[in-house]
């Protein structure tokens, strides 16, 4: 494999104005990841040394290898949602590493409102245990929650994907042999009750956890029995008279000690095998991805400039170099793991959507893992590419995709708009993980496009009751709409909605994705069979 | 791969990582690049540390590494935190021997107030045509044998209950 | 006597060093085993072994019918107590005597007086030989305290049974005494079986100077010179050497005709030490002493050249002795060290241990007579001694450069020793300069037993990668996860 020779001038002007522009932007994001993981009201902290607990970040080091990488998803989930009150949607979720094995870890965050589960905690969670079924990776599940927040039950409880498929996704995992384990660190109530239940092991620590499916407040209304804490689902209880627990611990140092223990008893995953190369360092300076990003985000750059800061040794296999050239497909590695790129560089035409369908479909034969890097607007519209057949050719590419049985990762480095997300494994297309870069958007065309059609058809609207409207009233329709749509697509919104695993800063990406890419290997991978292509 | 080590009357926690060139130890803080390499003579090693070459003897024991150190001999306790802590987990929970089953009390080897060592006969008592002989889950003192010997207890009865552990 | 096969009544280091010489010398050898202890050195060395049994080990080796019949039962003809056990008990003598067979040693009527240090004390100041002002107890225990107060602070206690300086109390002030008398009283019956004592005038800043003697039992004694035995700690030694650096050639010679004159006195029959307590105004008085091979004999052997349980040997055999004065001269300068299992930094705490690898230091000069072999376990059943390290070098200075080499080479792993306190007192000014007292440990407390250079990081670096377990969790780390470290998103 060759080197990607870059043409990235690091003294340019723009090159600065770019490098300036996204290190400003990531101040901030950082500023606010910091803040979802550890800015809590005094109160709650206080709370948390009053009970004798440990903070979720405190219990995760004590869980997990010291000195190895933790792959955090959705830090900022619920940053926009019920007025930033719930940071992090109360919950902590990622791939660690334990004992050597990659595990996925579900946390409550109890200095959040208890724990509780709001919806938008549920549905991190679920997507935690979708992860794990999809990359049959064991569960590490830290329980310490105050149960379903109640005035939002509607949004927790009753759906599909709601609270229900936390527990189905349990014994779906328990059904394929992916083993779980649940520290009980605070109380488990109602639902809550079954994750440790559901789990394969579990430990409860002495005095702080307790499993119940009716806490004493409830079991009092139902009928009338006063029973304490500890009598009705504590540690020495269920571990000596229930057998709901399988171990008590002294301490939360005692637990998450057990719980390593309890982890080195598992049997090793035999992982997929795929072709990997001895690991190296990206030739070029990852940083250097803040300068090649433009500020604007209409300004097209080549996406070999970011393969190039992400791969290792900076090679680059290119496949069809000459063919379809908005869409760059090729080989390289990523930490030893050999891999199918596919980049935009403009929008899908018929050649490039046919190169991906193509491409796509090698890499299924070959056992290799996709990684998509979108920066796409859409496909191409118009008469000429209609008559070509545009849809068509789109089709085969999300066939292609479709029936891919290969690991997909996907990063979001900038645009992501219309069908060209569905083409390059958008969030639906089942990407193993999928992250976005903090200036990236998403939506179902760009802001400005979005606002100009909705101001248009409220224009012709009252055109046709009659109405002249001045520039000033036409901008008066039209700002407010753009605003909106402007702050809609933003990678905040995706994020605090759980549309994606995270926002990433872009030199994190190689690291985020080696991860990714090592746990999806604990699931075998079949072969492809895919559906019928319209030709 | 965290310990706990005992040098001096110090417990130091350690964790060792490596960064694939090699190992690193953190301790005190401190993330100290280290290697160990077998020399000439019994026991004896090379050790790298920070651009030093140190040559040391060592002999390990199951709880302790022994090395003789700049003509010094030095001894390091060596304590994994789960078995330290699984030592230490013999907390409230064993306060008191709950009756596995419905029976009688045979027998009664201790009174309260007695100071037990874990593991020691406490008493034996009968059900289900078997006699059990039932032993003090920790060590500590004997606060309360709620039965004397005949009579019968019930299921989840408590038999014995030691005093609370002093912190 | 003719000795064809001998009995070492002892373990540990001074058992193997008597069956070395014994062995030269074409005799048979045998040694004494509890039947719970470990093999060590002298097993080894010994033709046959004896197992002996008692309520502890210690009892055993002192259970004088059960030694007697074992060494009737295999037929020895003498047996050498070594130090300790019952290398003073009168008792012994007399089984052994009564049983036919020999002890390497003085007569029992010899060491019943010198074991007894009140009537020692009385029979060396009849003689006219130095002694410290003193009151004994039995000369009247009615006026007891009140003549131990005339004798004037600061007064040193004594068990008149004692020795090693067990039981032995300083008082400092008339207000302590009859408390100190008392506890001086319980040690005394707790050691020796014998609660009787005496008080002499402690004497500021003493050194503790002995001669070494060697009488035929006929009238002929002979002096090895002396050995200063200043490093004590709780009036146990623990550094000795040979010459005393306090002694002009004059006193020296003095000293030791001292020595030699209360030999001669009681007709001494062996090797046996006299003791004195040296003034810093130069003057010196009877300590006591002590009928039998002394711990630190090898330094006097070092400098003389002469193998002194040869000598004993000799002498048990009834051939007189070997060396006219004339022909026994120190060459050169020797110390001792005594390795002990203890722990320097928690107050000399006994420490216990399976000895898991030792290596012996070598070179010109240095000797080592050791009780341990690998695999051995140190428990505190007997005395905490493992080993003794004696260097000989051309002048003081000479012989202190190859002890430090020496002790720093010596490795012994799995318990903890004092060698690194030994090589603090190596390295003090003051014992380069040979100013010492039988204060100087006690009054360089802090010094000595200060912590080092901090090699923390070391010493966790080197147990971290050789704890085989951790090292394999580490490992079992796949490499893009060691080389990510602690990253976080």
């Amino acid at each position: 494999m060759r080197r990607i020779q870059s043409r990235i001038d690091i003294n340019a002007v723009d090159y600065r104005e770019n490098y300036a522009a996204m290190t400003g932007r990531l101040q901030e994001f950082h500023a606010r990841q910091n803040a979802a993981r550890y800015e809590r009201p005094q109160r709650d902290l206080d709370r948390l040394a009053r009970q004798n607990k440990l903070t979720v970040r405190e219990r995760l080091d004590l869980l997990l290898d010291p000195g190895t990488p933790f792959l955090e998803f959705s830090t900022l989930a619920a940053c926009r949602a019920y007025d930033g009150t719930v940071p992090g949607a109360g919950v902590v979720t990622g791939i660690g590493i334990l004992q050597g094995r990659e595990v996925a870890i579900h946390a409550n965050d109890a200095s959040v409102k208890g724990g509780a589960w709001y919806p938008l905690t549920v549905k991190k969670i679920v997507r935690l245990l979708d992860v794990a079924v999809e990359n049959c990776l064991p569960v590490v599940h830290i329980c310490d929650s105050a149960g379903g927040f109640l005035p939002l039950q509607h949004g927790v409880f009753p759906d599909r994907h709601l609270g229900g498929r936390v527990f189905r996704n349990q014994t779906i995992l328990s059904r394929m042999n992916v083993p779980q384990l649940a520290i009980v660190g605070g109380h488990c109530t109602a639902g809550g009750a079954y994750v440790p239940a559901l789990s394969d092991y579990n430990i409860i620590i002495e005095g702080t956890g307790a499993i119940f499916l009716g806490g004493p407040p409830l079991v009092k209304a139902a009928t009338g029995e006063d029973v304490g804490v500890q009598e009705l689902g504590g540690a020495i209880m269920h571990t000596s008279v229930s057998g709901t627990g399988d171990y008590r611990a002294a301490s939360e140092a005692h637990a998450f000690a057990l719980a390593r223990e309890i982890v080195s008893q598992w049997k090793r995953p035999q992982k997929a095998v795929i072709e990997t190369a001895p690991i190296e360092e990206p030739f070029y300076d990852p940083r250097e991805l803040y300068g090649i990003i433009p500020k604007d985000r209409k300004i097209q750059f080549d996406m070999r400039e970011v393969i190039a800061r992400i791969v290792d040794g900076s090679r680059f296999h290119e496949y069809q170099p000459h063919y379809g050239t908005t869409l760059v497909c090729g080989f390289a590695h990523v930490w030893g793991f050999k891999v199918g790129i596919l980049a935009n560089n403009g929008v899908l035409f018929n050649d490039s959507s046919l190169k991906a369908a193509h491409f796509i479909q090698l890499c299924n034969q070959n056992h290799t893992p996709l990684v998509f890097f979108q920066n796409i607007t859409g496909f191409m519209v118009g008469r000429e590419y209609e008559e070509r057949g545009i849809t068509k050719d789109g089709a085969k590419m999300l066939m292609a995709q479709g029936g891919s049985v290969v690991p997909k990762f996907t990063v979001i480095a900038n645009a992501s708009y219309g069908a060209g997300n569905y083409g390059m494994c958008g969030r639906a297309w089942d990407a193993r993980t999928l992250f976005m870069w903090p200036q990236a958007e998403i939506g179902v065309m760009g802001a400005e496009q979005a606002a100009n059609t909705l101001a248009d058809v409220k224009i012709r609207q009252l055109q046709r009751e009659g109405k002249e409207l001045t520039d000033e009233e036409i901008a008066e329709i039209r700002e407010p709409v753009l605003e909106r749509y402007k702050r809609d697509v933003e990678a905040y919104t995706s994020t605090s909605e759980i549309w994606d695993d995270g926002i990433l800063d872009p030199v994190d990406t190689r690291n985020a994705l080696g991860l990714s890419i090592s746990a999806a290997l604990n699931a075998p991978i079949g072969d492809p069979h895919y559906g019928v292509f319209r030709m | 791969m965290r310990r706990i080590l005992e040098i001096g009357n110090g417990e130091i926690p350690i964790w060792l990582a490596h960064t694939g060139k090699g190992y690193v130890v953190h301790v005190r803080d401190r993330a100290v690049p280290c290697a160990l390499t077998p020399s000439q003579g019994r026991g004896a090693y090379v050790l790298e540390l920070e651009g030093r070459s140190i040559p040391l003897r060592m002999a390990v024991s199951e709880t302790a590494t022994f090395i003789h150190l700049y003509g010094r001999a030095y001894e390091v306790g060596r304590i994994d935190p789960a078995d330290w802590l699984v030592e230490d987990g013999a907390g409230a929970g064993n306060d008191s021997i709950v009756a596995p089953m419905p029976g009688v009390v045979v027998s009664v080897a201790v009174g309260a107030g007695d100071r037990v060592e874990k593991g020691q006969m406490l008493l034996v008592i009968e059900s289900m045509k078997l006699e059990t002989s039932l032993s003090a889950p920790r060590g500590g003192v004997v606060a309360e044998l709620p039965f004397a010997p005949g009579q019968g207890f019930g299921l989840k009865s408590v038999l014995v209950r030691l005093a609370p552990k002093e912190e | 006597m003719q000795i064809q096969k001998l009995l070492v009544a002892n373990r540990g280091e001074i058992a193997a060093r008597i069956l070395r010489t014994a062995r030269t010398q074409g005799i048979a050898t045998s040694v004494l085993r509890h039947v719970n202890e470990q093999p060590g050195p002298a097993h080894l060395i010994a033709d046959e072994i004896v197992e002996i049994d008692g309520a502890t080990p210690v009892a055993a080796y002192l259970d004088i019918a059960q030694i007697v019949a074992a060494a009737q039962r295999i037929g020895v003809d003498a047996v050498h107590p070594g130090y300790g056990f019952l290398a003073e008990n009168a008792a012994f003598v007399r089984a052994l005597d009564t049983a036919g067979i020999g002890f390497v040693g003085p007569t029992g009527e010899v060491i019943a007086l010198m074991g007894d240090k009140v009537r020692a004390r009385a029979f060396v100041e009849q003689r006219g030989f130095p002694i410290a002002p003193s009151a004994i107890e039995d000369d009247d225990p009615a006026t007891f305290v009140e003549r131990a107060r005339a004798v004037g602070y600061p007064l040193l206690i004594k068990p008149s049974a004692g020795g090693g300086g067990k039981g032995m109390r300083v008082v400092h002030e008339d207000a302590a005494l009859e408390a100190e008398i008392e506890t001086a009283r319980r040690e005394g019956e707790r050691y020796f079986g014998d609660g009787r004592l005496f008080v002499e005038r402690y004497i500021e800043r003493p050194r503790h100077i002995e001669v070494q003697v060697m009488g035929d039992g006929r009238g002929q004694v002979v002096h090895y010179w002396e050995r200063e035995c200043s490093i004590q700690r709780r009036f146990q030694k623990i550094i000795e050497e040979t010459p005393s650096p306090a002694l002009s050639s004059e006193q020296r010679a003095e000293i030791c005709e001292t020595a030699v004159g209360i030999a001669r006195a009681v007709n001494y029959r062996g090797a046996g030490t006299v003791e004195f307590i040296y003034a810093p105004d130069g003057a010196f008085y009877f300590l006591e002493m002590n009928t039998r091979l002394q711990v630190e004999h090898p330094v006097t052997e070092m400098v003389t050249g002469i193998d002194l349980v040869a000598e004993q040997l000799h002498i048990a055999a009834g051939r007189g002795l070997n060396h006219a004065q004339a022909e026994i001269r120190q060459t050169g300068h020797a110390i001792e060290l005594r390795i002990c299992a203890e722990d320097a930094a928690a107050d000399f705490r006994p420490a216990i241990g399976e000895v898991l690898l030792v290596e012996e230091p070598q070179g010109a000069g240095v000797r080592v007579d050791s009780g341990i072999l690998e695999g051995c376990k140190v428990t505190t059943d007997f005395d905490p001694m493992l080993a003794k390290l004696i260097a000989h070098g051309p002048d003081r200075t000479a012989a202190i450069a190859r002890m430090r080499a020496a002790v720093r080479d010596y490795v012994i792993l799995g318990v903890t020793t004092n060698t690194g306190y030994l090589d603090a007192i190596l390295a003090h000014p003051r014992f380069l300069a040979g100013d010492v007292s039988t204060g100087f440990l006690a009054e360089e407390a802090a010094v000595l037993t200060a912590p080092g250079e901090d090699v923390t990081d070391i010493l966790v670096a080197a147990t971290a990668l050789s704890d085989r377990r951790l090292v394999r969790t580490v490992d079992e780390i796949p490499e893009m996860y060691r080389l990510m470290g602690a990253w976080r998103n």
